[in-house]
């Protein structure tokens, strides 16, 4: 079978995520006893929690897409002064540490924040409002560029004709741009949704107490605070069902799409351009602005006071930073390598006659791992460990795939797209000269590395700004810098915390700028 | 009559053409990499160059694609592949599809001038190559444009497909009073169109001739040195 020995290394890694993953699902399961489930599933609190994570999750989804969409349409197909740096401002955005947001959100948003200052009365921020808020400024740009990536992919040769036709922007739209969208669609709000729904930092901070809260967060109460493996168990098999329902019916109604593959390319053509087009587009940027900028301005002006520079010489500071880098950098890596792994067999099965419903599976089964607390897979990890008889100072690789293991969906959104197109176009080529492996990425390389960099570089991000494993491990020498933030903020030191978090923020472009340049090249996109 | 005087360069490619377009057929001749495509691509605007297009008294070279009286038959990707046939004529009269019975009456009537009538609810990728450059003549007669551009649109045919189809596009340029100018490889489907032809080299227009006497040339004729390596 020499067609199928080159994936052997695939097949390592999609089982360094797959194999481990189930363990310590089989971990913690083994200590459920499901004869005790019907006193929680007759608990109406549960349900509470329930029916709220499920609103805010469609809520900030919703949200989220009904803004992208135009944002989109509008960063595609107008070049304005600014347009990179809001680009650039948006993947920060969607990768900036939680907890840094959250701080932001909160000095524009609090009680005694700009918003009161401006308008007089207090935003509501602590509740849905709050939790909307940070959603959708988390996944709104997350949303606008998988978009753009759709935008990529329409051939050049459709906005020739589209330009000799005389199509408006609205029904470029409506007939061109919609079909490539409505196919990405289904997936991106699945994404979102799960997030959401799944969401932890910022519940726990601006949920305002037991009436707005999710599932993740009672499975955290269940394991931090009464450590109930029991309870946790139940919880976190509910909320995989609530997801996996969700997830068929999302991928049910996803509408099939005709797409072609051409070979024209082409400059930028001129299409007909109306004044509803225009003021729409000034209208979207502008709510878009006021949404993402101020809480980014909020967390940037500690940088002007004394106190910031005093803080930076505070030795935690810097242990907090090295231990932030060498658990990102590493799970980045993990996470690269995962993603590579399933798209490599993905792509392989996805035009084989038997296999193609396969490829499908194993791509969604990347995502499955939002529906899985991460708190739940350390958990189970941490009880397999100990089962195995291995001692608790491996919590750092524990930390270190977890994290990878949680970006992988992110990792597969940036690559899956082009990795599919390059096996689209050239599959028989490289059929018939049998390229495969190490030679076939060679050849590859250039088409490709601006996918993987972002891809790394998201997931070295997300590991970064990590504060839900971290805090169920945080104690034990890994008091990461979001860790570190935490307790300032939590003994009410927030100036100095503020300091931190520009710190992280920098820490978060130095990474992001060097991964997108020194692996994506001069052509990725930042 | 479409008359045009523009200099276009890209890279180390300089070109500048001189000249006009009757009434009628003409055929573009050339090796490949001449400048052929870039004088369709100036015509239509999807480059733009310096200097003037001109048709009725009118300046086309500021003008974006939609708003020159101009049809393009590219040499693939002529048709939307999400859309049906149908919908692929129809978005030729009026892009929201929203047609009165008199126009959806012109869309029946153009799919039985190249016989696809029995074809209308498919999708292009059920279509064969002729087909689907059928369809997008079908577009180009509902479009009602007095200027056809032809970029090789049908290189990729069979022989006896091609000649049907440059056939068809010679009567309906004799009907309908279309400016009809084709690039092509082929000095056979140049006479097979009639009309004029031209030659293009390194950027420039440096021969013309009778399509009826392109093979009885003097041999100092330029075409005859085209035509001897051809």
């Amino acid at each position: 079978m020499i067609s199928n020995a080159h994936l052997r290394p695939a097949w390592l890694g999609v089982s360094l995520y797959s194999v481990i993953a189930l363990a310590a699902l089989v971990a913690l399961l083994s200590y459920a006893s499901p004869s005790s489930w019907g006193s929680f599933f007759s608990d109406p609190y549960t349900w509470r929690v329930v029916r709220f994570s499920f609103m805010q999750a469609s809520l900030s989804a919703l949200l989220s897409i009904l803004l992208a969409i135009p944002m989109a349409s509008c960063l595609f197909h107008r070049r304005f002064w600014g347009r990179q740096t809001l680009l650039s401002l948006f993947a920060i955005s969607m990768v900036v540490p939680t907890i840094v947001a959250i701080l932001g959100i909160v000095v524009v948003y609090g009680r005694n924040g700009w918003f009161t200052a401006l308008f007089g009365q207090p935003f509501p921020l602590y509740g849905l409002g709050g939790i909307l808020i940070a959603h959708v400024f988390f996944n709104m740009p997350l949303a606008v560029r998988i978009i753009l990536q759709a935008y990529d992919l329409i051939p050049d040769a459709q906005w020739r004709l589209a330009s000799q036709l005389g199509f408006s922007r609205w029904r470029v739209f409506q007939l061109v741009e919609w079909h490539y969208l409505k196919k990405n669609l289904p997936g991106l709000f699945l994404l979102i949704f799960m997030l959401c729904f799944s969401g932890f930092a910022v519940v726990l901070s601006l949920g305002g107490g037991p009436r707005s809260s999710t599932l993740e967060v009672a499975i955290y109460q269940a394991l931090r605070f009464e450590f109930d493996l029991n309870k946790a168990s139940y919880l976190s098999l509910l909320q995989v069902v609530i997801c996996s329902v969700v997830a068929l019916a999302v991928y049910r109604f996803a509408p099939p799409v005709r797409q072609d593959v051409s070979l024209y390319q082409g400059g930028r053509l001129p299409l007909r351009s109306s004044k509803w087009t225009s003021g729409l587009d000034y209208g979207v940027l502008s709510v878009v602005l006021l949404w993402v900028l101020p809480p980014f301005v909020a967390i940037l002006s500690p940088v002007f006071t004394e106190l910031f520079w005093l803080s930076l010489l505070d030795s935690q500071l810097w242990r907090g930073l090295w231990h932030s880098v060498r658990i990102a950098l590493p799970s980045g890596v993990l996470a690269l390598l995962m993603g590579l792994s399933i798209a490599a067999i993905a792509r392989a099965w996805r035009w084989h006659p038997r296999r193609n419903r396969w490829a499908v599976r194993l791509e969604q089964s990347g995502n499955l791992v939002l529906m899985v607390p991460s708190l739940v897979l350390a958990t189970g990890l941490f009880l397999l460990f100990r089962h195995l008889g291995v001692s608790i100072k491996h919590a750092y690789w524990i930390v270190v795939w977890v994290n990878a293991v949680m970006a992988l969906p992110f990792v597969l959104r940036a690559i899956m797209p082009v990795m599919y197109q390059q096996e689209k176009r050239f599959r028989q080529l490289y059929q018939q000269m049998n390229i495969v492996g190490w030679s076939r990425l060679r050849i590859e390389w250039r088409t490709i590395r601006p996918a993987l960099a972002q891809g790394l570089a998201y997931a070295v991000l997300l590991s970064l700004g990590d504060l839900g494993v971290v805090a169920l491990f945080g104690s034990k020498g890994l008091e990461t810098l979001p860790m570190y933030l935490y307790q300032l903020i939590g003994s009410y030191r927030v100036e100095q915390g503020a300091c931190v978090a520009v710190v992280l923020i920098g820490l978060c472009l130095v990474l992001f700028y060097g991964i997108t340049r020194l692996l994506g090249g001069r052509r990725a996109v930042v | 009559m479409l008359s045009f005087d523009v200099q276009y360069q890209w890279q180390n490619f300089e070109a500048h053409y001189q000249g006009q377009f009757a009434v009628g057929a003409t055929s573009i001749l050339g090796a490949s990499g001449c400048g052929k495509s870039t004088l369709l691509s100036l015509l239509g605007g999807y480059v733009v160059g310096q200097g003037s297009i001109g048709f009725s008294g009118q300046d086309l070279s500021l003008s974006p694609p939609f708003e020159r009286p101009i049809t393009t038959l590219f040499q693939s990707d002529n048709l939307f592949p999400q859309l049906s046939v149908w919908d692929n004529v129809a978005i030729g009269i009026c892009a929201s599809r929203s047609l009165s019975s008199a126009q959806k009456e012109k869309v029946t009537w153009a799919l039985e001038q190249v016989q696809l009538s029995d074809c209308h609810t498919k999708y292009p990728d059920q279509l064969s190559g002729g087909q689907a450059q059928r369809v997008a003549i079908a577009r180009v007669l509902v479009r009602d444009k007095p200027i056809l551009l032809l970029d090789e649109p049908f290189s990729a045919l069979d022989p006896k497909l091609r000649s049907d189809m440059l056939v068809l596009i010679k009567t309906l340029t004799e009907t309908y009073q279309w400016t009809t100018v084709m690039v092509t490889h082929s000095p056979a489907d140049a006479v097979l169109l009639g009309g004029n032809v031209l030659l293009v080299e390194a950027g420039k227009i440096v021969a013309q001739t009778d399509a009826k006497k392109l093979y009885e040339l003097p041999s100092e004729s330029p075409f005859c040195d085209y035509l001897s390596v051809s």
